[in-house]
């Protein structure tokens, strides 16, 4: 008997799902034709789907209704930093200035790759989405479904992280923060407040540095960012640079090193084991725990609250170089932004999601009017004590 | 077993000595290491690993598992924090909620595999999903920052660690668990609970034909773990800024390799709860070591298996010989 009703029970929703299916390929039977004339590629495609959208319940309230009622589906990485919440808030705001609607979903965790390529299918199958916008998790997964919303004539945005093997003219724009400036930035702003220490050693000096992995083209960048116009700077100064620890880093390092043994700055990089907290701050601790250690750089938010968390016990940061060490730090969240007004941390580099956010809608809506994009690359601020209360920079400070 | 083997041949002996030596090796080869901030960070990461490893020792010698006390952990910690953070209520309350839902968990797992006779493994690994969709779904998906220490509401992180005027910090929190565990130990091998905990892992169909209530019994060694998951929710927000949703997976691996280690039988009926807590020291200390000694990330994750493993044949091995005679 149970047999039977389970049996129906999947009879009944093969059915459901055929039908569901041939729903969905009947939308794209009917977007195809637009799709595939070449030329008119875009705007063809795009005005079809804003017709459709256009039947929707668009929450079009002001003036916005002018370029037409869009709805856009933002995939983001994950939810699992304050950083995503900023973006979001990005997106919202201009979604509600530019009056068109937007769907935000993402996986639970940056690692769960197949499950955001899940919610980018689902988001191309959305009726009448007239662009996505897609932090990746993983920069080939997500490969065959971008062909699909090519096929289907959907634009794509990425933002945050790029995707450097998109099918030719599947991605139209990047919106990403330039890591490895953004961790030159770190290293220009680091070396500066070190700058009399390291003229005046003696003896070699040591910068930890540390990267919560090795594996994603943000963190890499930043931390190549860092190595190499740290080299420079001491190099412009007359020091010689020696990088150790994760091969990775040591060996993509473009920067003039020495061996260690003769080098006047030793730049150190660790790498965890998994990317929890208490691994960042165990390998923090070790670089912290060396006697010549001056300064210290964490590449993202979970690396730079390892550094405070190891700080904890150690209690050797500061913001004078001459008698404690000096962290920099990346991103925001209430647990950097109390270090750096205690006096604890010495700065950080924001990357901006909030404009992130907000440029990603606008470039998106831009597509959907049929105007030509590119590449909007957006910037690393550095902030400290002194102006993390400025106008420029406060918005970008998330919680 | 007749000839009762002496303290200096059991596991847990031979463990500890593992532990010493191995402490020993990291002081020798890094001066870094052999620090007061260093001991004071092993302790301070391994209250959490030591509390879920307390916990899940009771499923584990019913001859089940909890791998469920991870994510939970996370679930149970945002839930609170977020209660404290967002909603402005006072932390006592957080602290509540957060170990209320430890033990409705529990709950779950309790009456899913000893009620409704699902294996545990497979019951746990669901609920280890459940709470991590949970998780995100209390905190909206944001991580929460428990309040600091010296904040409003920071009170708690004290529990721990005490900072005295002149900067020294204790680490109290080590008394805390050696309390705990002597409670814990004392209701494993003293109370009705523990004894009928073990028979359960011995062999459960014996210990209901006399007349145990083997259903209720085998449900609270679900409980306790899930409240000891809580508890050790309490000390990961206590030590740590931020709390990630969509993480904690893998911290259930860490607790139950201790408990293995420690002489937790991999196949249920033995065990001790002090045996766990010098389990878990195995493992901090390689996590924390390991990186002194200079060795990279992969490294020590290998070393870490190679240990579990390790301690795995040496139960079989005991089983076998325990046969043999």
């Amino acid at each position: 008997m149970k047999k039977k009703v389970l049996a129906s029970l999947l009879c009944v929703a093969m059915a459901a799902t055929m039908v569901v299916g041939c729903g969905s390929s009947a939308d794209t039977s009917a977007d195809a034709p637009a799709a595939d004339d070449a030329a008119a590629d875009d705007a063809a495609a795009d005005d079809a789907a804003a017709d459709d959208a256009a039947t929707d319940d668009a929450a079009a309230t002001d003036d916005a209704a002018a370029g037409g009622d869009y709805h856009f589906e933002i995939i983001v990485k994950s939810y699992q930093s304050s950083y995503w919440q900023a973006a979001v808030k990005g997106v919202e705001q201009e979604a509600a200035k530019l009056g068109v609607t937007y769907n935000c979903t993402g996986p639970n965790a940056e690692s769960d790759i197949a499950d955001q390529v899940n919610m980018l299918n689902n988001a191309i199958n959305v009726d009448g989405v007239d662009g996505i916008g897609l932090a990746a998790c993983d920069q080939s997964a997500c490969l065959d479904a971008l062909q699909a919303a090519m096929d289907k004539g959907i634009p794509v945005v990425c933002f945050d992280s790029g995707i450097p093997d998109a099918p030719e003219g599947s991605v139209l724009s990047t919106v990403a923060t330039d890591n490895y400036g953004a961790g030159a930035t770190a290293a220009e702003n680091l070396y500066a407040g070190l700058k009399d220490k390291i003229a005046a050693a003696t003896a070699p000096v040591r910068i930890g540095e540390v990267n919560q992995e090795a594996t994603s083209e943000s963190i890499i960048n930043r931390g190549l960012g860092f190595i190499d116009k740290f080299a420079e700077l001491a190099k412009a100064d007359g020091k010689t640079v020696a990088v150790i620890g994760n091969d990775k880093y040591v060996n993509d390092a473009k920067a003039e090193t020495v061996a260690e043994a003769e080098a006047d700055i030793i730049i150190e990089v660790a790498v965890p084991a998994q990317t929890t907290v208490e691994l960042c701050a165990t390998e923090a601790s070790v670089i912290m725990n060396k006697a010549d250690t001056i300064g210290m750089f964490g590449s993202n938010q979970v690396a730079a609250e390892g550094i405070l968390t190891a700080n904890e016990n150690l209690n050797v940061l500061g913001t004078d170089p001459e008698t404690s060490v000096l962290a920099a730090g990346f991103d925001a969240g209430s647990v950097i932004k109390g270090a750096i007004t205690d006096g604890k941390m010495y700065g950080a580099v924001t990357q901006s999601p909030l404009a992130m956010g907000i440029t990603t809608i606008d470039t998106l809506y831009a597509i959907a009017s049929g105007q030509t994009v590119s590449d909007v690359p957006t910037q690393g601020y550095w902030y400290n004590a002194d102006n993390m209360n400025d106008d420029s920079i406060a918005p970008n400070l998330y919680d | 077993m007749k000839k009762k083997s002496s303290i200096f041949t059991s596991q847990k002996f031979i463990v500890l000595l593992v532990v010493i030596v191995l402490f020993g090796f990291f002081s020798i080869i890094s001066q870094n290491f052999r620090q007061y901030s260093t001991i004071m960070s092993i302790l301070d990461y391994s209250y959490y690993i030591v509390l879920m490893s307390i916990g899940v020792t009771f499923p584990l010698i019913t001859g089940g598992v909890d791998l469920s006390i991870g994510t939970g952990l996370i679930c149970y910690s945002l839930a609170g924090g977020y209660l404290i953070t967002q909603k402005g209520m006072p932390v006592a309350v957080g602290l509540l909620v957060t170990i209320l839902l430890g033990i409705l968990i529990g709950l779950l797992n309790g009456v899913l595999v000893a009620i409704m006779d699902l294996p545990p493994f497979l019951t746990t690994l669901c609920t280890c999903m459940i709470t991590r969709g949970l998780g995100s779904i209390f905190s909206k998906g944001f991580g929460i920052s428990w309040p600091a220490a010296g904040a409003d509401g920071g009170w708690f992180r004290s529990i721990f660690k005490i900072t005295t005027a002149g900067g020294t910090k204790i680490p109290i929190g080590f008394l805390w668990m050696l309390i705990i565990v002597a409670i814990m130990a004392f209701v494993l091998n003293h109370t009705k609970m523990g004894r009928y905990t073990i028979a359960i892992g011995s062999n459960k169909e014996a210990t209901r034909l006399s007349g145990v209530n083997v259903k209720f019994y085998h449900v609270m060694a679900y409980v306790i773990s899930g409240f000891f998951a809580a508890l050790a929710a309490v000390a990961y927000s206590a030590v740590f800024a931020t709390v990630q949703p969509g993480t904690g997976a893998g911290f259930e691996l860490e607790a139950i390799g201790g408990a293995i280690i420690g002489g937790v039988s991999a196949t249920g009926g033995a065990g001790s709860v002090e045996g766990s807590l010098i389990g878990v020291f195995v493992i901090c200390l390689l996590k924390t070591g390991l990186p002194y000694i200079g060795l990279q990330a992969n490294w020590q994750q290998i070393i870490t298996g190679l240990v579990l493993i390790g301690a795995v044949m040496v139960d079989i091995i005991k089983k076998k010989r325990a046969e043999v005679h």
